[in-house]
């Protein structure tokens, strides 16, 4: 419910900042498309370099950036055609990937159908080595730059594939370690059973 | 009042308590022999958490060897182990996936314990001191959860502290001003902040853990000195010897939860289940992101404050609380069918509560628009 | 010619010697086939010599084996810097271990009087071999580090051309002169291995520790009380329990010791790495000195500045603190003049969204309430049961000048033109953070 309660003012707001900022605002389509699609919250951290977008003076965001880092941000205006790579100080590496894929014609058309930038982008591109390639991180609302956040399910088995060995180590030293305690506990109880057993016959004696 | 007889009653009570006679090897550790029964297995439960908190003691002291206690450092010192310490993403991991366990095995063993009906004479001690120890288990997650300064973080202990403030609000007079001196205290300030940041983290590392050490030393000791509680209304009579045999099986159960766990704590990251926006670095003067909420040990409580009043939800915890504590005395002749009964009451409150809550909520308070 | 002998010669002399004689001794004298124990001669310093050299010869054979039958693993294991230590430590303990347990050895076969009448001179040979062995192994350890890892590249493919029987002297001429004679070493035991009372490795007791025990019952009564310890039951399943617990704990010391000792030592982060980490903490340092300037600013200053008025905007605030360091917001009213309004939800403090969602209320997304924008309340049924303060505020035109100020209350001073409004400065006022409160 909240989400939804959200999401709808989400893009009542989303459409009014296209409206005032024109080309700049932040993509809160695609936003509003992975959250509503994943039922997880998403926020402009996703693509931008800030979770709040690109609009202010925090790092990251426009009014903070350096003559060096805007002439970075005019050139990624620039990149219209596909296969530019780009760094665009105010988006992540996500970001850039989808300028580097896309190209920003594209992207920009895509504003009106965020559902497919899911389709175009390319499934083997895996910014964060995690075994779910960005696409799916943007269809499923999770962060495509964290190793450490994917789909529970997915991730639980890429890992498991990755982390085979040392686990069949721990198995194997586990149950050694297991025998080995339970012949000691084993051994100490005789030493002790004999023991109290002398020290009653002496107090027998 | 006679005061040396009540000296001598409070002193026949330890006595019966603490005996002199068991307090040695002997007793303690060869003698002590082990029920078998069709709850049997509710013995290892104890012993679980024991196991859960040595877990957590070593994660945690690892984890303090990068953690930076300051609001500016905070978080980038968490996101420093996860992403560049070797191993440290998976140290911090287990330190999360355990402090779950550990709690799960606590609440399991208490709940079980009271069916069991342990708290019988001579075994009160055991269960008071068990009582407390689950109070400060949930004190180390609630002062936890906040070290990593992410925005999930400072909000839910925002919204736990204001709700001892909320408890002035049905105080007569001078009274209500009492419980917002209590949160600012436990603050430190007027806005959960530096000071509050560095008192949860005294008492996560250092007041709590000594707290607990210690009593469950008493705890342990009690444990040992009274032996199991037979458990069952009629005993079968077939025990087992805790040395080696009950320990053996223990030690194996460990062996195996362990195993268990750490696949689980090394390729499930706790966080995968969050939105990521909540793991950002808290910002105090942003907007608080969507989705809040205590960790889930604490949705029995969390989703009764949303859904019923205030005062009803407080007031009911208050007599848990209380019932709790002096349970050996208040169900001092009922018969462990009862409690089982009751037992079983409460265990399905938690389960629903906690699985379905986000639901109920939903179902209760969905009419918004 | 010499090291053709040495290398190629020798090993198959040595090998045809070994299966030779080893069946030979078998099927001639298969009662031979033993270490003939002389424990009953003398057992105290036996088991002080023995057990340490038996344990530490078995580590390090151990070591040689597995980088002989699975050089690409191990050769992939040993290029971490930390497991080839790992190794190498445990190796060198092991080798060090025999040679004290040799040491003990050799100085009983010297000095019990007993065993000097059982005492070969093949023994004493025997033993002067294996301990040559293990200094030359020890010199190696020492002298030329990281042989666990250089082996798989030289003496593994030697080995592996004896055994396909196309030898290839080239990958141990080249190498130093103490790693030749221990070659050469290993070989000669080899070759008198079939002759000496070595021959027991072929009779590895391994059934020792799973056999159901056997009582050794005295004929005469012994002076000495039975020892419990060394009770055969107690013995067999200690000696399980070390087994099992010192195998699971070398398991886990070649694993995950490295991964512990890495953790503690830190991470290796390369320049630019450690830049980034750097500039991020100083990022975060930068946020935390503005609150504190915030703050101060707060605590000295009469009327704190919030925004131009022509910045506010009628659907999204603009988040400012107030001079008790909580959240705040700023909107522009339809009547042109600012509307301040507390953004920590009376709930439970949450900070509340600073978008005015269609009907002109502002959500806290904690518990979902929706305040009034204009006048604060919250929505029937809302947890929320008081509403957001209203802040009361003071414009400055650009000069400085007091144009107007509204209170907390909602009563206003002042009615500066339209146009000066848009240019004015909204400011809060502490004098109003007194009445507020």
């Amino acid at each position: 419910m909240k989400i939804g309660v959200a999401l709808r003012s989400c893009v009542v707001v989303s459409a009014l900042f296209a409206v005032m900022q024109g080309e700049v605002s932040a993509r809160s389509e695609f936003q509003v498309f992975s959250q509503a699609n994943s039922g997880r919250g998403v926020d402009c951290a996703m693509c931008h370099a800030h979770p709040n977008g690109p609009e202010g003076l925090k790092p990251g965001q426009i009014g903070s950036l350096n003559a060096q880092e805007l002439k970075l941000l005019g050139l990624a205006r620039t990149a219209f055609e596909p296969g530019s790579s780009v760094e665009n100080p105010i988006l992540n590496d996500f970001g850039n990937r989808i300028v580097f894929e896309l190209g920003k014609r594209t992207f920009l058309e895509l504003r009106a159908q965020p559902e497919l930038l899911g389709s175009l982008l390319s499934a083997d591109s895996d910014l964060d080595h995690d075994g779910i390639p960005d696409a799916t991180e943007f269809l499923q609302g999770t962060h495509p730059l964290s190793s450490q956040h994917g789909a529970p399910g997915a991730l639980f088995l890429h890992n498991l594939g990755e982390q085979w060995f040392p686990i069949v180590m721990l198995a194997v030293a586990t149950a050694l370690g297991l025998y080995g305690l339970r012949h000691l506990l084993i051994w100490f109880s005789i030493l002790t059973d004999q023991w109290s057993a002398e020290s009653s016959s002496s107090e027998g004696d | 009042m006679n005061v040396p007889r009540t000296f001598g009653t409070i002193a026949d009570f330890f006595a019966e308590r603490f005996p002199i006679s068991k307090l040695n090897f002997r007793s303690m550790v060869q003698k002590k022999e082990v029920p078998i029964h069709r709850l049997s297995w509710a013995y290892y439960l104890g012993g679980l958490a024991l196991f859960f908190l040595g877990v957590q003691l070593v994660t945690g002291l690892m984890l303090l060897f990068y953690y930076e206690p300051t609001v500016s450092d905070a978080h980038a010192s968490v996101e420093y182990i996860s992403q560049h310490v070797e191993g440290g993403a998976l140290v911090r991991n287990i330190h999360s996936w355990g402090s779950s366990c550990m709690i799960f095995c606590v609440l399991v063993h208490m709940i079980t314990a009271f069916a069991m009906k342990a708290f019988e004479k001579p075994r009160e001690i055991t269960w008071i001191s068990g009582v407390a120890l689950l109070f400060l288990v949930f004190g180390f997650g609630f002062t936890g959860y906040l070290l990593p300064w992410n925005q999930i973080a400072v909000n839910a202990t925002k919204v736990g502290l204001q709700s001892i403030e909320e408890v002035g609000n049905y105080l007569p007079g001078a009274l209500a001003e009492i419980p917002t001196r209590i949160k600012e205290t436990i603050q430190g300030e007027a806005t959960v902040g530096q000071a509050t940041l560095s008192r949860f983290y005294a008492l996560h590392v250092v007041i709590l853990p000594l707290g607990l050490l210690s009593i469950l030393g008493l705890h342990l000791l009690s444990i040992q000195i009274h032996g199991m509680s037979q458990g069952v209304d009629r005993p079968t009579g077939r025990t087992e010897r805790f040395f080696p045999m009950f320990i053996l099986k223990d030690f194996s159960l460990w062996g195996v939860v362990f195993l268990g766990f750490f696949v689980v704590a090394l390729c499930l990251p706790f966080e995968a289940f969050f939105a990521y926006p909540l793991f950002a670095p808290y910002d105090a003067l942003g907007s608080t992101p969507d989705g809040i909420k205590p960790e889930w040990y604490f949705f029995f409580i969390y989703y009764p404050l949303e859904l019923l009043p205030f005062w009803l939800v407080v007031g009911l915890t208050m007599v848990v609380k209380v019932v709790l504590f002096i349970a050996p005395w208040i169900f001092r002749g009922t018969s462990r069918k009862t409690l089982r009964a009751i037992a079983v009451g409460g265990a399905l409150y938690m389960v629903v509560m906690t699985i379905f809550g986000q639901q109920i909520y939903e179902i209760f308070k969905g009419g918004h628009s | 010619m010499i090291s053709q002998f040495l290398f190629a010669g020798l090993p198959y002399l040595a090998v045809a010697l070994l299966v030779i004689g080893s069946i030979y001794r078998f099927r001639n004298d298969p009662y031979s086939y033993t270490a003939l124990s002389s424990q009953f001669l003398e057992d105290r310093k036996l088991l002080l010599g023995s057990l340490p050299w038996h344990v530490g010869i078995f580590i390090v054979l151990f070591g040689h084996g597995i980088a002989f039958l699975l050089p690409t693993i191990w050769g992939s294991l040993t290029s971490s810097r930390l497991f080839l230590i790992t190794v190498e430590v445990i190796g060198l303990a092991g080798a060090l271990l025999a040679l004290i347990g040799l040491g003990m050895l050799i100085a009983r076969r010297l000095t019990s009087a007993k065993l000097q009448k059982v005492t070969t001179n093949l023994d004493l040979t025997l033993l002067v071999l294996l301990g040559f062995q293990v200094l030359t192994g020890i010199g190696i350890a020492l002298q030329l580090r990281w042989g666990a890892a250089w082996a798989t590249g030289t003496t593994t493919p030697y080995l592996w051309s004896l055994l396909t029987l196309r030898p290839e002297l080239g990958y141990v001429t080249e190498l130093p002169g103490l790693v030749q004679v221990h070659i050469v070493g290993a070989w000669v035991i080899a070759a008198v291995l079939p002759f000496t009372r070595l021959v027991h490795v072929f009779s590895l007791p391994f059934s020792y520790i799973f056999r159901p025990h056997q009582r050794v019952i005295w004929t005469r009564p012994r002076p000495a009380p039975v020892n419990i310890a060394a009770s055969p039951d107690s013995r067999r399943t200690f000696m399980k329990g070390a087994l099992g617990i010192s195998s699971a704990g070398a398991l886990l010391s070649v694993g995950f010791m490295e991964k512990a000792v890495r953790f503690f030592r830190g991470p290796d982060t390369t320049a630019d790495e450690d830049a980034e980490i750097l500039e991020k903490r100083l990022r975060r340092l930068r946020v935390t000195t503005e609150e504190r300037e915030l703050e101060l600013e707060r605590m000295k200053r009469e009327f704190i500045e919030v925004a131009r008025v022509g910045e506010l905007d009628a659907s999204t605030g603009k988040y400012f603190i107030d001079y008790e360091m909580r959240p705040a917001l700023a909107f522009l009213g339809s009547d042109g003049f600012p509307i301040l309004i507390s953004a920590k939800c009376t709930h439970l403090g949450c900070t509340v969204s600073s978008k005015v969602d269609s009907q002109g209320r502002l959500l806290c997304p904690c518990h979902v309430s929706y305040f009034d924008v204009r006048t604060g309340q919250p929505n029937a049924g809302a947890p929320a049961k008081e509403p957001l303060p209203r802040l009361g505020w003071v414009l400055f035109d650009a000069s400085g000048e007091l144009i107007c100020t509204q209170g907390p209350d909602g009563k206003r001073q002042g009615e500066p033109s339209a146009e000066a409004l848009a240019h004015a400065q909204v400011f809060i006022s502490k004098s109003h953070e007194g009445a507020s409160s």
